[in-house]
């Protein structure tokens, strides 16, 4: 008998009240990496007045574009579980034949960009058909690419990269609009874009289910091969296109002009929230993390502080933005933020 | 009154944000076993991982045997006398059997290596203690079947547990519960506490005498299990009475189209099989572990390319090389695997990510995705399997185990698929999901569509099956109708009984 009650008792409705955050995991992280970059600038000004200013910010935007353009193509890869090491080569690649090809002439322009577009693009297909279809680990795959992509490089321009871009293409980068530097609307165009296409294109959300849970996307009837294959085009595109502004911005080209972007290109992803193991990521984070690896060797530079100490310093910043910046360390804030039914 | 072994008292944890215990209490006394009842996502899991050491609780305290426990790791909780055999087994699959069973002690010494004989030894000892004879402790754990590693995870925590054993869904995979209710009264003539958590209310009932019912992470109540009957024990877990568990089955009629057509299709164990799947009926596969299922189950799916054989899909010839094309074959086959949580869902994806995938062109304008969209175009499709809306913007990470299974389903329906291949649809789920299930599957083939689907469960196929096939050895051995279907019929054909050879089809 006295079951019976406790059972009409437990019976009675009750509402599933667990709920999750209103705020995103991701939101905070991403919140968190712009704060921190935010804050780096403004505490160099307390060392000297001359940092801080509104021009410093314009340096840092126009110096991360390079990082953050090539830094997208390489969130796709690690989006879909792999890595690009073929990166530095690509954009050496890139800025080699803009420089030789173009010549410092306007004439062609047009036809140009896209062929040297085009020929980056070919290699991140061999990377990628090699990664998806020969399952070659992609650190293996993309490194003997790029090794391969440098090498004919070194040997197409006997060792000393010659010729310039177009003036139209170096008049671009010193261009200023509205006072401000061309290439930075670029950039911002640009972070519009790749989120778009990242997080909300129907190509971004495949791309992401292929990262998540490879298995899960075949049995689902996902084509799995052609859009890894396609991550891998698009960082070589991506790298290829910072080969050709790098070339515009310094007038002319060298071998090694991409090897200073390869591994900040993955540390921009990693800190900037996307899991180094793929199937976790947003571009928007990744820009944060290029702004914040930017700003500081811009700023570590203008103090003159020497090498040695700069790299210690670098990455001892990479270290406690990935290690404090992590959601559970904002677990609080979302909690004081509310949550949702 | 017996002593008390484990005291919980207002045990709370949240993962993040979401709260997936609140305010849980329960005794568990000396020789006790000890049931936790509840719907998949009710928190018993969790629950679980407090008591072992793998999370700790954010408030609430224990204590164990009248000492405060508050284990920081599994080692610590087993250094106290809790061990536990987990549900997602915890065993090393390239360590051998015996390494295993003395892990995290693999080597009784601590500067030099122990034999490898000496191990296997020890090992050997404890697998007499606890009675398994047909496993060697040499055996590589990856080498073994299901049933036999779940079997070697029990037996871990059996040598280990000296104050309290802790099971999670230990017969998920276990044909025979013989074995282990043999050892588990063993081990409380000791004076050792069991804490038993199943969704099979007949095997509770014949082990465990109290009940602890949880809901929605809280504790509902616990009961004394002889004087509940199903039905109380179902309402106090879904919070609601019982629905009949299973309709009117549904058979098809004789003239009904073809859909699925297989001829002569060998494919790893399968050989040379013939089946058909008519339009309007469900039909179950019964078979024992390893005769062959899986391999005809991915093979329909396209998940392996079948050696030989033709498969016809709506009466077209189809060579189902991936599941890609298995979907777009005649009127296509969709495929959901029993491996949930590795080859089905994508926990970074909301509910509705999930379900819309297939379809994405739909829930998109011009290539972009639309949150609001998605959620249109999924929720017909969820409340096909009785999913609650409210869970369609959530990560499937964060779901329950039945609502996982539920968005998968739903990402099956959605392709549109005029045959669904379904390997142990309603496995690990709860009472309710499980009701869910079957009634999605019934509406599904009322609309002229057809199911094949395996079970564990021989109830399941009994009640659901418009008639049921028997698989042994590769082959299937018996087309038993619906007029026919017992328990026991299945169970003799599926163990090859000679006399159901002559209905093979």
């Amino acid at each position: 008998m006295q079951n019976e009650k406790t059972i009409a008792s437990a019976v009675a409705e009750q509402e599933d009240n667990r709920a999750t955050a209103k705020i995103s995991g991701e939101f905070v992280t991403i919140a968190a990496i712009f704060g921190l970059t935010f804050a780096m600038i403004l505490a160099s000004r307390a060392i000297s007045p001359s940092f801080g200013s509104w021009s410093q910010v314009e340096t840092i935007l126009y110096l991360s574009s390079f990082l953050v353009f090539c830094a997208f193509g390489q969130g796709l890869v690690i989006l879909v579980r792999g890595l690009d090491l073929s990166i530095a080569s690509v954009i050496t690649l890139g800025g080699v034949l803009t420089a030789s090809l173009m010549n410092g002439s306007n004439e062609g322009f047009l036809y140009l960009v896209p062929a040297i577009l085009g020929a980056c693009i070919v290699v991140g297909l061999i990377s990628g058909i090699g990664v998806a279809y020969f399952r070659v680990p992609p650190f293996i795959m993309t490194m003997a690419v790029g090794l391969i992509v440098y090498s004919l490089c070194l040997g197409f321009t006997r060792g000393t990269p010659r010729g310039y871009p177009a003036p139209l293409l170096s008049g671009f980068m010193q261009d200023k609009f509205l006072g401000v530097p061309a290439p930075v609307y670029l950039l911002l165009a640009f972070v519009v874009f790749g989120t778009i296409l990242q997080s909300y294109s129907v190509f971004g959300r495949k791309l992401n289910a292929v990262g998540n849970n490879p298995l899960a996307a075949y049995i689902a009837g996902l084509p799995s091969g052609v859009l890894i294959v396609s991550a891998y085009a698009m960082s070589a595109l991506c790298a290829g296109f910072t080969g050709m502004m790098l070339a515009g911005y310094a007038n002319g080209a060298t071998l090694r002009m991409g090897d200073s972007y390869l591994l900040p290109s993955i540390a921009a992803v990693v800190v900037g929230g996307s899991s180094i193991l793929g199937g976790q990521g947003n571009f928007v984070g990744t820009v944060g993390g290029a702004l914040l690896l930017t700003a500081l060797a811009t700023i570590l530079t203008a103090l003159g502080i020497e090498q040695g100490w700069k790299t210690i310093m670098e990455g001892g910043v990479i270290l406690f933005a990935l290690i404090a910046l992590r959601e559970q360390s904002f677990a609080f804030l979302r909690e004081v933020l509310g949550k949702r039914g | 009154m017996r002593a008390r072994v484990l005291q919980a008292n207002a045990l709370s944890k949240r993962y993040g944000a979401t709260v997936a215990l609140s305010d849980v209490s329960l005794t568990i006394t000396q020789g006790e076993v000890h049931a936790i009842l509840g719907e998949n996502g009710a928190g018993k899991s969790t629950l679980v991982k407090i008591l072992s050491g793998v999370v700790r609780a954010n408030s609430g305290g224990m204590s164990l045997a009248g000492e405060p426990y508050n284990p920081h790791s599994i080692s610590k909780a087993r250094a106290q006398g809790v061990a536990t055999a987990f549900q997602e087994l915890s065993l090393i699959p390239n360590l051998t059997v015996g390494e295993n069973l003395l892990l995290p002690n693999a080597s009784a010494r601590t500067f030099w290596p122990e034999s490898k004989s000496s191990i296997l030894r020890r090992a050997a000892e404890v697998l007499r203690e606890w009675q398994i004879t047909d496993i060697a402790p040499d055996a590589i754990v990856e080498d073994l079947s299901l049933a036999e590693r779940q079997r070697i995870e029990i037996t871990r925590a059996l040598s280990h547990a000296s104050r309290l054993l802790i099971l999670d869904e230990p017969t998920a995979a276990l044909p025979d519960p013989g074995w282990l209710f043999q050892q588990i009264r063993r081990l409380t003539a000791r004076g050792v506490a069991v804490m038993y958590i199943s969704h099979r209310l007949g095997e509770v009932r014949e082990i465990c005498e109290r009940a602890t019912v949880l809901r929605n992470g809280k504790t509902i109540d616990t009961v004394d299990l002889s004087g509940v009957d199903d039905d109380g024990i179902f309402a106090m877990m879904v919070g609601r009475s019982p629905e009949s568990a299973f309709a009117e089955p549904v058979v098809a009629r004789p003239d009904a189209d073809i859909i699925v057509d297989v001829r002569n299709l060998n494919v790893g164990k399968v050989r040379s099989l013939d089946l058909s799947l008519k339009a309007g009926e469900i039909v179950g596969l019964a078979a024992l572990e390893g005769q062959g299922q899986q391999d005809l189950f991915r093979a329909l799916g396209g998940a392996v390319k079948p050696s030989d054989g033709k498969i016809m899909v709506g009466g077209q010839a189809a060579a189902l090389g991936s599941p890609r094309r298995a979907l777009r074959a005649g009127s296509g086959i969709a495929f959901v695997p029993e491996e949930r949580k590795t080859e089905g869902i994508f926990v970074n994806l909301t509910a509705a990510s999930n379900i819309a995938l297939p379809k994405i062109g739909r829930a998109s304008h011009a290539g972009i995705v639309y949150a609001g969209l998605e959620k249109k175009v999924s929720a017909e499709a969820a409340s096909k399997v009785a999913l609650s809306p409210r869970y369609l913007g959530f990560n499937v990470g964060s779901l329950s185990g039945g609502n996982q299974q539920k968005v998968l389903l739903a990402r099956a329906l959605i392709t549109g698929a005029k045959c669904l291949v379904l390997f142990d649809p309603a496995r690990g789920v709860d009472v309710g999901t499980k009701q869910s299930i079957y009634a999605m599957m019934r509406d599904y083939v009322a609309g002229g569509r057809t199911i094949l689907f395996y079970s564990s469960e021989l109830s399941e196929l009994v009640h659901l099956s418009s008639r049921c096939l028997v698989m042994y050895g590769g082959r299937i051995v018996a087309d038993v109708p619906r007029a026919e279907l017992t328990e026991e019929r299945l169970l003799a054909a599926a163990h090859g009984h000679s006399q159901e050879m002559k209905v093979a089809v």
